[in-house]
C-alpha cells in the first residue's frame, strides 16, 4: 500500500494529468500528489528505519532523511507552483507529468537496494528534468539542457561502467548487485576490479552531485531553469546523487578501503570548494551564482564524507539544511524573476523596498547558506572543520578555511547589494503585491529550517546517528 | 569463431563511423553496429535470456534511435559533419592508438571470471575509447549522441561478460533508460535546429563566465 502511494501514484497522477483539459485542474493534480506523498513518508517515522519491501526495494536511516526532505522540498515546490505557473497560455501538460515522474524516480532512488536499479532511478531524475530545465525554450535555456544532457549522461555512462566492474569483482563470491549481499561480502570482493569501481562510480555518481572538476553543466543550467526547479534540483536531486556517493563510500568502508577512498573525496571536495570561490566573486547572474554555491556545498558534503569520523555526522546535518536553504534562497529568487524580470544582479537592487517581505527572507536565506550561527550549517562546517583538525589534515583545513571565507565575502556582498542597494529611479512601473502563494513557501521553509538547524528534534537526531553508523561514524 | 568475427565487425563499424562525415550514413553505421551487437549474447550463452536480449536491443537501437535520430534531422539541410575539432585524420590515428591502448590496459587486467573470448574485453573499452573520442571531437549534436551510443554499445558487450548473473529487468532498465535518454536528446537536437536554424553545437556559446 505504502508502496502504491509512493511510487505508483505519482506516474499516475501524471497519466491523469496528461488528459486533464486545464492548467489549473493539473496544479491541483500536482500539489494533491505531494500532499499524499508526504504523508506517507511522514507515517514512516512512526515506526523502525529498516523496512524491506522486497529484495530490490527497501528502507535504512539514510534513505528514510532523504526521501523525507525531498517530499518536503516537493511539496513546498508545489505549494509555489500553484501561484506562479501560468494559467492561460501553453499547456503545462508536460512539465507537472514531468514533475511527478520525477517524484516517483527521486523515491525510487531512496528506496533502492540493488546497485543497477540505483543507476536506472539516478539517470531518469535526469532524464526527467531534462524538459525541466528548457521550460522557457529560449535559445539559452536549449543550450543549458544539450550540455546538461550530454554531461549528465557521459558521468552516467561511467557510473554504469563502475556498476559493471563492481558486478564483476563480486562474480567469484556473491553473484549479484544487492546492497546488502555487497555490504557482507564486501572483505572478499576482488580489490583491483573494486577500486576501478570505486573511481568510476565516484566520477560518474561526482558528475550528477556537480563536483569540480564534472561541474561545468551546473551554473548553466541552475542559470536557466525556472527558479523552481533550480530549487528541487539543488535540494533533492543533489541529495540523491549524494545517496548514491555514499552508498559507495559504505561499500568501500566494508571492503576496509577507506585509505583508498578518502583521498579522492578529499580531493574533489577542494576542487569544488575552489571553483566555487573563484566564481562567485564578481558575478553577475544571480541564479549562475546559485549554481556555483551549489558546487560549495556538494564540495563540503563530500568533504565530510572523504574525513570520516565525526565529519560524516556533520556532512548529513549540513545536507539536510542545505537542501532547504537552497530551496528558500531559489524560491526567492524566483520571486526576484517575476517582479525584475531579469536574473542579473545589477538590474536587481532594493529589495527590500520593492518586495519587503522577500527581502526580508533573502537576507535569511543568505545567513543560513554561508554558515551563520546559530543556524544547522554553521554547526555542521564547525564539525567538518573539528575533524579535520583533529586528524591533522592541516593542509586540508588551511584551503578549507581560506576558500570557505571568500565564498563567504563573495555571497554576502552580492546579496546585500542587491538587498539593501539603491533601488534603480527609471523603472518605476506598477509595484506586484507579493502574493500569497510568493511567500506561504518561504515561509514553510524558514519554519522548516529552525528545526533542521536549532531545535533539532530527538527523532532527527537519532536518524542522523543510525545513518552516520553506516559508515562507521559517531 | 563466429563471436570473434561479430567483435572485429563491431571494432570495424566503429572505425568507419569515425571517419564518415554525413549525418545519414553515420546513423545507419550505428543501426547496423547494433544489429551484430545483437547477435552477440547468443553467440555468448544460446537460451531464453539471449533471445529476449536481442529482440529488445533490435527492436531499440536498431530500428526505434535510428529512426528517431532521422526524424530529429529531417529538417537539417547541411547533412554534413562541419570542420571537426581534430581533423578526420588525425581522429582515425588517434582512433587506431585508443584502440591498442585497449588491448593493452585488458592484457594487465585479470578477470576473476572464465571468459569466452579473449577478444570480448579488448573490444568492449575500444569501443568506448572511439564512442567518447566521437562524443568530444565533433559538433553536430547528431554526431555527439551518436558517439554516446557508441559508447554505450561499448559497454553492453563489456555487460556481456555478466550475461547470467544480472537480473533481467535490471538490464531490461538499462536499456530502456537508454532509449528515454536519446528519445530526450532526439527532442533537444530538434529545438536546437528550429531555434539555431541547424545543429550545430558549436552555436552554443552563449552561456560562459
Amino acid at each position: 500500500m505504502e508502496l502504491f502511494l509512493l511510487l505508483g501514484l505519482p506516474p499516475l497522477m501524471a497519466m491523469i494529468s496528461f488528459v486533464a483539459r486545464e492548467n489549473r485542474t493539473r496544479k491541483m493534480v500536482l500539489l494533491l500528489t505531494a500532499f499524499i506523498h508526504l504523508i506517507t513518508v511522514a507515517s514512516f517515522w512512526c515506526r523502525p528505519h529498516n523496512v524491506q519491501f522486497s529484495p530490490f526495494l527497501g528502507f535504512d536511516a539514510l534513505s528514510q532523511l532523504i526521501l523525507t526532505f525531498i517530499s518536503i522540498l516537493f511539496f513546498v515546490v508545489s505549494i509555489y507552483l500553484m501561484g506562479t505557473l501560468k494559467e492561460k497560455g501553453r499547456p503545462n501538460k508536460l512539465f507537472i507529468a514531468c514533475l511527478l515522474c520525477l517524484l516517483a524516480a527521486m523515491t525510487l532512488v531512496t528506496m533502492s537496494r540493488h546497485m543497477g536499479l540505483l543507476w536506472i532511478a539516478i539517470e531518469a531524475t535526469t532524464l526527467l528534468s531534462a524538459p525541466l530545465i528548457n521550460y522557457h525554450r529560449t535559445p539559452q535555456s536549449i543550450e543549458a539542457t544539450w550540455k546538461y544532457l550530454l554531461i549528465s549522461s557521459l558521468g552516467i555512462a561511467l557510473s554504469l561502467l563502475g556498476t559493471l566492474f563492481l558486478a564483476i569483482s563480486a562474480t567469484t563470491t556473491v553473484k549479484t548487485v544487492f546492497l546488502p549481499d555487497i555490504l557482507s561480502h564486501a572483505a572478499f570482493l576482488s580489490p583491483a576490479w573494486l577500486k576501478l569501481s570505486i573511481i568510476f562510480l565516484l566520477v560518474g555518481y561526482g558528475t550528477k552531485m556537480g563536483l569540480a572538476p564534472m561541474h561545468t553543466w551546473k551554473p548553466d543550467t541552475y542559470g536557466e531553469a525556472p527558479s523552481p526547479i533550480g530549487a528541487l534540483m539543488s535540494g533533492a536531486i543533489t541529495g540523491c546523487a549524494f545517496l548514491a556517493v555514499f552508498r559507495v563510500a559504505q561499500i568501500s568502508f566494508h571492503a576496509h578501503l577507506q585509505e583508498f577512498m578518502s583521498p579522492i573525496l578529499i580531493l574533489f571536495g577542494i576542487l569544488s570548494l575552489a571553483i566555487a570561490a573563484i566564481f562567485i566573486m564578481g558575478q553577475k547572474d544571480f541564479n549562475r551564482m546559485l549554481g556555483y554555491s551549489s558546487i560549495e556545498h556538494m564540495g563540503i558534503l563530500v568533504l565530510g564524507v572523504g574525513l570520516g569520523g565525526g565529519a560524516i555526522w556533520a556532512s548529513l546535518f549540513h545536507m539536510i539544511n542545505n537542501a532547504f536553504a537552497k530551496g528558500l534562497i531559489f524560491l526567492a529568487a524566483g520571486n526576484l524573476y517575476q517582479t525584475f524580470q531579469t536574473k542579473k544582479v545589477e538590474n536587481i537592487q532594493g529589495v527590500i523596498h520593492r518586495l519587503p517581505v522577500t527581502g526580508v527572507f533573502l537576507i535569511f536565506g543568505l545567513f543560513v547558506l554561508t554558515g551563520f550561527p546559530p543556524f544547522g550549517i554553521f554547526y555542521s562546517e564547525l564539525l567538518i572543520l573539528k575533524q579535520a583538525i583533529t586528524a591533522q589534515r592541516y593542509v586540508v583545513v588551511f584551503f578549507y578555511l581560506l576558500f570557505l571565507s571568500i565564498i563567504f565575502f563573495g555571497l554576502s556582498k552580492i546579496i546585500l547589494e542587491m538587498a539593501l542597494g539603491k533601488p534603480p529611479e527609471h523603472v518605476h512601473k506598477e509595484i506586484k503585491k507579493e502574493s500569497f502563494f510568493m511567500i506561504m513557501p518561504l515561509l514553510i521553509l524558514t519554519a522548516v529550517l529552525f528545526f533542521t538547524g536549532i531545535f533539532v528534534p530527538e527523532g532527527l537526531y537519532q536518524a542522523i546517528d543510525e545513518a552516520s553508523m553506516l559508515l562507521g561514524g559517531r | 569463431m563466429w563471436l570473434e568475427l561479430a567483435l572485429i565487425s563491431i571494432i570495424f563499424l566503429g572505425i568507419v563511423i569515425l571517419g564518415n562525415n554525413r549525418l545519414a550514413t553515420t546513423i545507419q553505421l550505428f543501426a547496423l553496429q547494433s544489429f551484430i551487437l545483437s547477435t552477440t549474447p547468443w553467440l555468448i550463452h544460446p537460451g531464453l535470456h539471449a533471445v529476449i536480449m536481442a529482440g529488445v536491443t533490435i527492436l531499440l537501437k536498431v530500428i526505434l534511435m535510428p529512426t528517431l535520430l532521422f526524424w530529429a534531422i529531417r529538417h537539417v539541410s547541411i547533412r554534413r559533419e562541419v570542420r571537426p575539432l581534430i581533423g578526420y585524420g588525425t581522429t582515425l590515428l588517434l582512433g587506431g592508438f585508443l584502440i591498442g591502448m585497449a588491448f593493452l590496459i585488458s592484457s594487465k587486467l585479470d578477470l576473476p571470471v572464465r571468459e569466452t573470448s579473449n577478444l570480448l574485453v579488448p573490444s568492449a573499452f575500444s569501443i568506448m575509447m572511439i564512442g567518447f573520442l566521437l562524443l568530444v571531437s565533433r559538433f553536430k549534436a547528431i554526431t555527439q549522441v551518436i558517439g554516446y551510443l557508441v559508447m554505450e554499445n561499448g559497454i553492453f558487450l563489456f555487460a556481456l561478460l555478466l550475461l547470467e548473473k544480472t537480473p533481467l529487468l535490471v538490464e531490461m532498465g538499462i536499456l530502456l533508460d537508454i532509449f528515454v535518454g536519446v528519445l530526450v536528446m532526439g527532442i533537444v537536437v530538434n529545438h536546437i535546429n528550429q531555434e539555431f536554424g541547424s545543429a550545430n553545437t558549436i552555436n552554443l556559446i552563449n552561456l560562459r563566465e
